[in-house]
């Protein structure tokens, strides 16, 4: 491969990333290629030593991925690194993904039962004093602000526990990646 | 699986041996590449996704030094906070590897 195919798949790969991005990782490599051939390598060689540029380009993704997660933890950043570590392969899917959406089938379970419980408390707050409750209107309006405060409780769990798991896949993804793969393939 | 064994050890001395490197001088990519590759034998391109995770990390940062040939180049030095991850890592390193010496050794 020469330099000019492997910058293009480089490129190619790293397409969606912020531009600013993109041409500080092409400098770099470009900056490699100059050096390596001033040391006498052919253009062939440094790229092979290289390796695959759209490996290259999916691992230096899923780092942007993941970077993003590490720095601003929300739905559309999560669902981001997760993508990203799809496309590396990362993530082993047939022993994680059941694993992963049984969690996440569990998390969304709770988040609908604590989205409930937060209405229903609404529901009693507003209206239960009006309908001549056991104990008296006083009874049901705090009960109903009782139940909303233990939603919100719940809520702020919830938001912790999947931050937590979301963590966590990200540890094991990185665990998992294969950098140095292509140094042992060509030993 | 040695080969994945192999491929652990070696991502987990990565960071530390780049730490290393740029603790006795400052640095360009190609040259901690070049020595990483003869010395222990990694991938070269492993070493972009590796500098600019750690510099993210904050343990290291760049600066352009002008050079007669071609465009400026990008140097990489240690931060404060790369000096402590270093000295960590390097107790860490020092303590494991005395520790399975001492194993392997004695069931030689």
């Amino acid at each position: 491969m020469t330099r000019a195919e492997f910058m293009t798949r480089l490129r190619r790969g790293l397409a969606g990333l912020p531009v600013t991005t993109i041409a500080d990782i092409v400098a770099d490599h470009e900056a490699h290629f100059a050096d390596a051939v001033a040391a006498g390598r052919s253009e062939a060689e440094v790229a092979a030593a290289l390796g695959d540029p759209d490996r290259l380009a999916r691992e230096l993704r899923a780092e942007a991925g993941l970077k993003q997660w590490e720095e601003r933890k929300n739905p559309s950043n999560a669902l981001a690194a997760v993508i990203a570590l799809l496309g590396l392969g990362a993530i082993d899917v047939l022993i994680l993904l059941p694993v992963l959406m049984g969690v996440l089938g569990a998390l969304f379970g709770v988040l609908v039962a604590v989205v409930a419980v937060f209405f229903a408390g609404g529901v009693v707050f507003a209206a239960g004093p009006l309908t001549g409750p056991p104990g008296g209107p006083l009874t049901a309006f705090l009960a109903g602000l009782g139940l909303m405060g233990v939603a919100t409780c719940l809520g702020a769990l919830l938001t912790l526990v999947t931050v937590g798991v979301f963590n966590a896949v990200v540890w094991y993804a990185r665990l998992h990646y294969r950098l140095l793969k292509p140094a042992i393939e060509q030993a | 699986m040695p080969e994945a064994i192999e491929i652990q050890l070696k991502k987990g001395v990565l960071a530390l041996c780049v730490l290393a490197l740029l603790s006795h001088a400052d640095s360009y990519a190609y040259e901690i590449a070049s020595r990483l590759t003869k010395d222990i034998d990694m991938g070269e391109g492993t070493i972009y996704p590796l500098m600019r995770r750690m510099q993210s990390d904050g343990l290291v940062e760049t600066y352009l030094v002008e050079s007669q040939s071609g465009p400026p180049r990008k140097y990489y030095r240690l931060t404060a906070e790369g000096r402590r991850s270093l000295e960590q890592q390097k107790t860490e390193w020092v303590a494991f590897t005395q520790a399975v010496n001492a194993i392997v050794g004695a069931a030689a």
